[in-house]
């Protein structure tokens, strides 16, 4: 379906296939959503496959130097002239070897018990131990600390630790796999009759046939470091009980399988009652907060670009201003406009519960919401309805289409069309929109049937509350999976319909 | 129990003389605990207690035998003690202090009078003074997480019990903590133990609450003897009465009232607020409620007590307020020092009757971190800031009420307003440590009162039960 | 001729029913635009006023005064100047690593083919979809180890080691200089980091000048992990958490009009720059992350 063929539907027609496009596409993108879900499964088994495969065949087929490098790393390509290459291959595994002898994995066994001590049983004894195996001293003065502090075994750095040494396995695994791979190209290369690549050479195509690899080595390392490691960390932390009771070192925290889990989902009364409402609020307001500010954001820019209106440089800076201002200002500043006795309650004298009563504060939320985002819209579909091609309104004039129609027929559908991946991305972050709930409300009013959040949190200002106020570490990292998942499937399923729907080379 | 501590201290005199002896000699023994050296000086233990209680004229209280902290040898003592403690980090002590944001310049004035007084050049102390974590949640932040946590930390009574299970509090050194007993009024003292063992020193005597009233709106305390009265009166006036349901600190005061236990004790907190006093509590937070915006300030709404009240006092439309000592200078200088008025809580309507209004009356603690790196240091800067002469400038200062024996007496003190009405509230007033822990402020008890506020009173009593029911399960966490 | 005429009454029928709405239009706009610039002329008047407390019941105050900026930097409690200095500092270095990162991450999956790039791009995607401070609490163990707890360079860490995550609207900038640049210049033997030091990035200032302004923007701004990484270190605070410390309750009525006079400080140059360059926003914008 083309666009132009859209455009040329009647009006009964456009809305007859939109409704039925929009219902025959639901169950294809669930079903292109679990298609790609078996695809990535199926992808990295068969890679992982593959990988083995090759690996025993360039075993077989290797000569001495490669089956030598299957041992010690760069045996290969030292005996096939690669000097420099196989010095730094047999580095890395040296550095390896030491690393885990002396590091890895000691802490890698400790994972299982995270530092904390098993009795005979084979139970994990009460995680006060971290504080009854502390050994005082007093000195001359009668004071008493703490002696043997660095030696208590701490679960978070038990944790830490042991993930940090899984991810350089990979990463060595990954070295190690490469370096069978040189060896046996490198012989391949020999038994051609070539001379295989000379060090310095090899070194010059990082500037250029491996510019890839400089590029990203330096931003994928870091990303591993502080990235990916303390997500992996966080996600091992919901199956722990890490929470205001368990704080090392003064005592630890262990395993607890998915308890987290069905807490927040059932188990739990209070907890899960609390997850239910926020789930459904924040679903709510992102929602009320996309489209309001998508619609009203492009009024008011089709309103400041319509022929005729002057000083639209003007008009256009005055809301760009209220973008600009950082949001912790205008946002924190709101909170004291509309606070209960303060700012306009004052001024006018009177004691509206802008922001002290649930459904008052949820509207107010979603007003100031309003206040802060229509700007951006504004600015960016302002971007936009210069792009549109001048010749699709002269055609449609030449048709004689009015301004109206030229609206819906034209600019309408061309914004909701080239800003489909921009909704989807303000949907998400909507959902994930810190500033606006907890500079107003700070997630309040809190009732006394919600557990430690309020009526206007959403799961993330929550998550943030579990980490900051109360510690509920386990808690926090149980929530920020479950807002992962919700914005993958979200973002697959509506990325997969807007595709269906739409032929990316009209506008591109 | 007396007797055993004065003997463990001359013991412990009698060791440090051992020690300095040793480390005249040059040796740098560094870190050794005194459990062997002490009995083997047994012997010369009861000559030099003697010794020191023959010269003991300058030690504070009297008779007991404690000993004079700031003489000379002890203060070699403690300063050889710092110099050991900083020979491990380069001999370079750098230590942090939390104290409540207001009383920050005031804390620093201190604590760069303490540099001054242990300076020493063995050693250089850096101290980092922040009230960045304020008196009200340092216990649980030290809690939380004690490596992060300051090495000496200024808090409020009722966080001791949760902050000794967790074992992120160091007990008082011997040496200090005879000083402390004696100087100290009885009662501040006990609330800075656990189980009879001193935890922390004791600092101010006013975290509690009780009426401030514009003088102008009632003309003596009888005109602010129960909120009905006082509420129609500002009423008539178009002013309110505040008293801050929306806040676990003051509602408990009405459940007190009604006669519920609230206990905290071993790690466990219980409230009966499940019963039919507390149904008749919750019914008395309602009465007044039903006046909320009418005469009667219920809640903080977002901004918090003090600036409320702050704000209230200083735009004309309060004119009484539950709250305690450190709004005292807002006030005053908002309504004018002559109108400022203090007195007991007045009374509540309780089941039909007009019932004195419950309070928690309680102490600000200095307590030293049990992870601190500096533990010798960090205790003689905690008794430091709790000295009589600390106490009193602290006063002066900061409006402060000490917890200091001697001071307490003293003339400008004793005839504080403030101090008079915390004195006429203190038969109403329950301690906080024993009473209250960590789980009572992470539940929704803020919640519960702001819900019967907002609704005006107008809940019914199955939904109040269920509400107080639900409360009862948080506490029990 | 009948024709002409016909269609120029009829122009000035439109023209005047056009006139009409625009002057709707005008309306409109000049009631948004009061409704939008309150709240930051309130900012500004109550930065201006001499009384204290949190607010007045009149709009004007009665007392004008610069007292709140001289005591903005004077203040023994809350140190804005250090703040300010801490903020600028994380902001510019954290702006020069991020854009960097991400400028090196997209150019080289926009432009660079090589093996498991799509299985990169992927895991980039599924990444970006933690929220983005879940990790926290992990992040300051492993600052912690690295001695780094509550520093500014940790701050600097925190923000720009994940930048190569947002390579998505770079990326959708570098899709669209045509590839036979490329050719043309690898004819002529040029390397490819040649390629992109010499004829793509110079080719790129809209994206640059983007990626830098967001880059700058967000730390400027940020509050959450400032509030998790600094704990009780408030000389290590940036203004975002400064600001929000002064409105503690204990602090509020006395420091309202000393936050709303930090407050100004702290948006004029963001304002400045943002109005200044919002052309290359748009760009950014419409140009990368619209056409996906």
């Amino acid at each position: 379906m083309d666009f132009l063929d859209y455009v040329q539907m009647t009006k009964g027609q456009r809305i007859a296939y939109r409704i039925k496009s929009f219902f025959t596409g639901i169950p294809r993108a669930i079903g292109n959503f679990f298609k790609i879900v078996v695809y990535f499964i199926k992808t990295f088994f068969v890679a992982i496959g593959n990988g083995f495969k090759n690996y025993g065949r360039r075993f077989s087929k290797g000569d001495a130097g490669t089956k030598l490098s299957y041992i010690i790393m760069g045996a290969g390509s030292m005996m096939h002239k690669q000097i420099g290459k196989g010095l730094i291959f047999l580095a890395s595994e040296i550095a390896y070897i030491y690393f885990m002898a002396t590091f890895g994995i000691s802490y890698l066994s400790k994972m299982y018990s995270v530092g904390v001590q098993i009795d005979e049983a084979g139970n994990m004894v009460d995680g006060v131990i971290g504080r009854e195996r502390a050994m005082y001293t007093k000195n001359l003065l009668g004071v008493e600390s703490i002696s043997n502090l660095d030696t208590l075994d701490n679960s978070n750095q038990v944790l830490l630790f042991a993930v940090m040494t899984i991810i350089i396995t990979i990463a060595f695994i990954a070295i190690y796999v490469a370096n069978t791979k040189s060896a046996y190209a490198s012989q391949q290369t020999i038994s051609e009759g070539k001379t295989p690549l000379n060090f310095f050479y090899e070194m010059k195509m990082f500037l250029d046939e491996r510019f890839h690899v400089t590029l990203l080595t330096l931003p994928v390392v870091l990303l591993m470091l502080f990235t990916v490691l303390p997500i992996i960390f966080t996600i091992f932390m919901a199956f722990t009980n890490y929470d205001k009771e368990h704080q090392p070192p003064g005592s630890l925290y262990w395993w607890v399988g998915f308890n987290n889990f069905a807490d927040v989902f059932y188990a739990n009364p209070m907890k899960s009652e609390t997850f239910g409402k926020i789930l459904v609020w924040t679903i709510v307001w992102a929602i009320f907060a996309t489209f309001t500010n998508y619609i009203l954001g492009i009024v008011l820019a089709l309103l400041i670009n319509k022929k005729g209106i002057k000083f639209k440089g003007f008009w256009r800076t005055m809301f760009v201003i209220t973008a600009a201002v950082p949001q912790f200002v205008t946002l924190l500043l709101m909170r004291l406009l509309l606070g209960d006795n303060t700012g306009l309650n004052a001024m006018l004298g009177t004691q509206y519960p802008f922001l002290s009563d649930a459904t008052w504060a949820r509207i107010t939320i979603i007003i100031v919401n309003m206040w802060v985002g229509i700007p951006y819209t504004m600015l960016i579909s302002s971007g936009l309805l210069m792009n549109i091609p001048e010749d699709l309104y002269e055609s449609a004039r030449i048709d004689g289409a009015n301004a109206f129609q030229q609206f819906t027929k034209i600019t309408f559908p061309y914004i909701l069309f080239v800003t489909t991946p921009y909704l989807i991305t303000t949907f998400v972050g909507n959902i994930n929109n810190f500033n606006v709930i907890y500079f107003l409300t700070g997630g309040g009013p809190s009732p006394s049937n919600y557990y430690q959040a309020g009526q206007t949190d959403l799961l993330v200002t929550w998550l943030y509350k579990l980490t900051i106020n109360s510690s509920d570490f386990n808690l926090a990292a149980v929530i920020g999976i479950i807002v992962f998942v919700i914005c993958a499937v979200g973002s697959l399923i509506t990325f997969n319909m807007s595709k269906a729907s739409k032929n990316e080379e009209e506008f591109s | 129990m007396a007797s055993n501590s004065k003997k463990a201290v001359a013991l412990v005199l009698a060791a440090m003389m051992a020690a300095t002896a040793l480390a005249g000699c040059g040796s740098s023994n560094s870190g050794g605990s005194t459990q062997s050296t002490a009995p083997s000086t047994d012997a010369s233990a009861d000559a030099s207690a003697d010794s020191n209680a023959s010269g003991g004229g300058s030690s504070a209280a009297g008779g007991a035998a404690t000993v004079d902290v700031d003489s000379e040898d002890v203060q070699k003592q403690i300063k050889d003690a710092i110099a050991q403690e900083a020979e491990a980090t380069g001999n370079k002590i750098s230590m942090t202090l939390w104290c409540s944001g207001d009383d920050l310049t005031f804390e620093k004035s201190l604590v760069e009078k303490f540099k001054e007084k242990y300076a020493d050049s063995r050693y250089k102390i850096t101290i980092r003074v922040t009230g960045a974590i304020g008196e009200d949640n340092a216990g649980g932040k030290i809690i939380e997480s004690p490596k992060d946590g300051a090495d000496v930390f200024n808090f409020a009574d009722d966080q001791l019990s949760s902050l000794v299970e967790a074992k992120a509090i160091a007990k008082v050194a011997d040496l200090f903590n005879e000083n402390v007993k004696a100087n100290n009024s009885e009662d501040s003292v006990a609330v800075c133990s656990y189980d009879g063992t001193p935890y922390a020193f004791p600092k101010t005597s006013d975290n509690g609450y009780f009426l401030y009233y514009d003088k102008r709106v009632y003309k003596d305390e009888k005109a602010v003897a129960s909120f009905d009265e006082m509420i129609k009166t500002a009423k008539a006036a178009n002013k309110n009465v505040y008293f801050n349901l929306g806040n676990g600190w003051y509602s408990t005061g009405v459940f007190f009232t009604a006669g519920c236990t609230v206990e905290y004790k071993d790690g466990k907190q219980t409230a009966t607020y499940d019963t039919k006093e507390g149904l008749s509590a919750a019914k008395a937070m309602c009465h007044l409620a039903e006046n909320a915006g009418n005469g009667f300030v219920g809640s903080a709404g977002s901004s918090g007590d003090n600036a409320t009240v702050q704000q209230g006092f200083s735009d004309g439309s309060y004119a009484a307020a539950v709250i305690g000592t450190w709004m005292a200078p807002a006030i005053k200088k908002a309504i004018g020092d002559e109108n400022v008025g203090a007195a007991k809580l007045p009374t509540i309507l309780m089941d039909g009757e007009q019932k004195q209004l419950h309070s928690f009356g309680g102490y600000k603690i200095i307590g030293v971190n049990s992870f601190s790196k500096y533990p010798t240091t960090a205790q003689a800067l905690a008794y430091f800031l709790s000295t009589k002469d600390s106490q009193v400038e602290r006063y002066k200062t900061r409006g402060l009420i000490p917890t200091n024996s001697e001071a307490l007496a003293s003339d400008d003190i004793k005839n504080d307003p403030a101090l008079k009405a915390i004195e006429a509230q203190k038969p109403y007033a329950h301690p906080q440590g024993s009473s209250v822990g960590g789980k009572y402020w992470a539940s929704n008890i803020a919640g519960f009162g702001n819900e019967i506020v907002t609704a005006k009173g107008k809940i019914s009593d199955a939904d109040l039960e269920k509400k107080l029911k639900d409360l009862v399960t948080q506490f029990a966490g | 001729m009948t024709n002409t005429q016909q269609s120029s009454n009829m122009q000035t029928g439109y023209a005047a029913r056009r006139r009409a709405i625009n002057i709707v239009v005008y309306v409109i706009l000049a009631v948004m635009v009061v409704i939008w610039i309150f709240p930051i002329i309130w900012l500004i008047i109550q930065s201006l006023r001499g009384e204290e407390g949190i607010s007045t019941s009149y709009f004007f105050p009665h007392e004008w005064t610069f007292n709140n900026y001289i005591r903005l930097f004077n203040d023994d409690r809350f140190p804005y100047g250090r703040w300010l200095l801490n903020t600028l500092v994380v902001a510019v270095f954290s702006c020069i690593i991020s854009t960097l990162f991400i400028l090196m991450v997209s150019y080289a999956f926009s432009r660079l083919r090589f093996k498991s790039r799509k299985t990169f791009l992927n895991l980039g995607l599924i990444l970006g979809m933690f929220p983005g401070f879940m990790s926290m609490a992990a992040t300051y163990s492993i600052m912690e180890l690295f001695g780094l707890k509550q520093s500014l360079v940790a701050l600097v860490i925190v923000y720009s080691a994940g930048a190569g995550l947002g390579y998505q609207v770079a990326k959708g900038f570098f899709d669209t200089i045509p590839r036979s640049l490329d050719e043309a210049a690898k004819i002529d033997g040029a390397t490819r980091s040649q390629i992109f030091w010499q004829i793509i990035l110079p080719l790129s200032k809209p994206i640059i000048v983007y990626t830098a302004l967001t880059t700058f923007i967000g730390p400027w701004t940020d509050y959450i992990f400032v509030s998790y990484f600094m704990k009780d270190n408030s000389d290590n605070y940036t203004v975002a958490l400064g600001l929000y410390s002064m409105l503690g309750n204990q602090t509020m009525s006395e420091y309202f009009t000393v936050f709303c006079a930090g407050a100004v400080v702290i948006a004029i140059p963001i304002t400045i720059l943002f109005v200044v360059m919002q052309r290359f926003y748009v760009e950014g914008v419409t140009g990368g992350a619209v056409k996906g």
